[in-house]
């Protein structure tokens, strides 16, 4: 390995800014795989969460511009990124008919009953399994489908205000279960 | 509800978390702006939340970074196009310009076809009018010359009768006249001795007959010359008389006589 650089958050920021190659590449070693594990969480296809990373260091690259430390630390910004993307390919109808496909291979091909159990084991899932039922669904929901309280109250059948209270319980939990 | 109590309400983790709804993003960041506490638990759990992934990642295909980064490349170049390619707009201005400048001429084209078929038109009329103008001057003109000459005639012949050595004859009707009223006079220039006759009234003769003057000298009559009645006042040059004492005009076959065969219709002595 050569030189590797290493940045503090301030510098790093400052070079992605004015566009340095040597940012962007030190920013995809370190950060892509975080990244990569939310997407497949979210889209839960190899082949979807590649063309979703992509997208996503691409939109970091054009958006760093409008990106400010004040409201937040850099990786919070670019895992804000990560998820709408994700959720907007979810929703999209390329994912719709690679799902139709997978259904269908699904009941030939056994890997991806091992792709499943992979994807059980990264990124928030293995905390969120920790959590109550209750809990747990209501952050797939929001966190994981995109849903608004509003359209989880309506999937779940419970009030608004009792989503609202649930949701910050868990992520109330779900942070005591990363420290 | 005091700032701890904020604090430990989850919305720090909804908003870090991208789960807040508008106004509670607003107002967690105005609580953000307003306590530092707020701040550093944003923080802390940030650092916390970024940990936490950064230790369950997943390493994405092999060949994904060098995709990705000739994308990017290929983004950049375009930023960086950008520039050169608004350096070079003024081609582009100059092609949109263009464009309308071709539409203007389209239009003054069809414009310009649609006043040429005006003016063809025009000039077919005018050089109609120009055609029957120059043929009505020509024709003015021919009238003119022929008034010219006219007018040169009676010119000439007021100028004769102004000449103080022309002689008056005037040549009354004698009773043989065929015509009460017939009336000739003859201008007899006594220092030329040319004669002109001017017939102030005699009927046309038959075809096969002409009119004769004859000059009595000493009592015997000399032919002055035949001559036809023509429309108008004319002045006719007869022949030259050295002498005579009077003038008379006798109707005579076609082509004269060498003395009168008819008798005298008009008569007039030379006086003075």
């Amino acid at each position: 390995m050569g030189i590797t650089a290493t940045y503090t958050e301030q510098e790093l920021i400052r070079a992605l800014k004015e566009r340095d190659d040597q940012a962007y590449g030190y920013l995809y070693d370190n950060y892509s795989g975080a990244l990569y594990s939310i997407i497949l969480q979210i889209v839960q296809n190899t082949e979807l969460a590649s063309d979703v990373l992509q997208e996503v260091f691409i939109n970091i690259w054009r958006k760093i511009e409008s990106y400010d430390p004040s409201r937040g630390r850099l990786f919070t910004w670019m895992l804000n990124i990560t998820r709408n993307a994700s959720i907007d390919t979810l929703r999209s109808k390329s994912y719709q008919n690679s799902q139709k496909n997978q259904g269908l291979s699904e009941n030939v091909n056994i890997n991806s009953q091992v792709t499943q159990t992979n994807i059980d084991n990264i990124g928030l899932n293995k905390i969120l399994a920790k959590l109550k039922p209750e809990h747990r669904v209501l952050i797939e929901l929001a966190y994981f489908k995109g849903y608004t309280h509003e359209e989880i109250a309506q999937i779940e059948d419970i009030p608004l205000g009792t989503v609202k209270t649930r949701i910050r319980n868990a992520l109330l939990q779900l942070k005591e279960y990363m420290q | 509800m005091n700032v701890q109590e904020y604090i430990l309400s989850g919305v720090v983790e909804s908003y870090v978390l991208g789960l807040s709804g508008a106004e509670e993003r607003a107002e967690f960041e105005r609580m953000c702006a307003a306590h530092s506490e707020v701040r550093a638990a944003r923080d802390a759990f940030e650092q916390l939340l970024e940990k936490q992934l950064l230790s369950q990642s997943v390493a994405p295909p092999g060949n994904l970074k060098s995709k990705i980064f000739a994308d990017i490349e290929i983004a950049n170049d375009k930023m960086q196009g950008k520039k050169v390619v608004s350096m070079r707009e003024s081609p582009a201005l100059r092609t949109g310009w263009l464009r309308y400048l071709a539409a203007a001429s389209v239009i003054l084209l069809i414009g310009s076809t649609v006043l040429n078929f005006y003016f063809f038109s025009q000039y077919k009329i005018y050089i109609s009018k120009y055609t029957d103008l120059l043929a009505s001057q020509s024709q003015m003109a021919s009238v003119n010359q022929s008034l010219q000459t006219k007018l040169q005639d009676y010119e000439a012949m007021l100028n004769m009768m102004k000449d103080t050595s022309m002689a008056i004859v005037s040549m009354p009707a004698t009773p043989d006249a065929p015509v009460v009223g017939s009336r000739t006079t003859v201008y007899w220039n006594t220092s030329t001795k040319d004669v002109y006759l001017l017939v102030n009234n005699l009927p046309k003769p038959v075809p096969d007959k002409q009119y004769q003057l004859w000059a009595i000298v000493d009592g015997k009559p000399v032919d002055a010359g035949i001559f036809e009645i023509k429309d108008g006042i004319s002045l006719m040059k007869m022949k030259n008389i050295p002498q005579a004492q009077a003038f008379a005009i006798t109707l005579e076959p076609k082509g004269g006589s060498a003395s009168p065969t008819m008798p005298i219709y008009v008569f007039g002595k030379v006086t003075g």
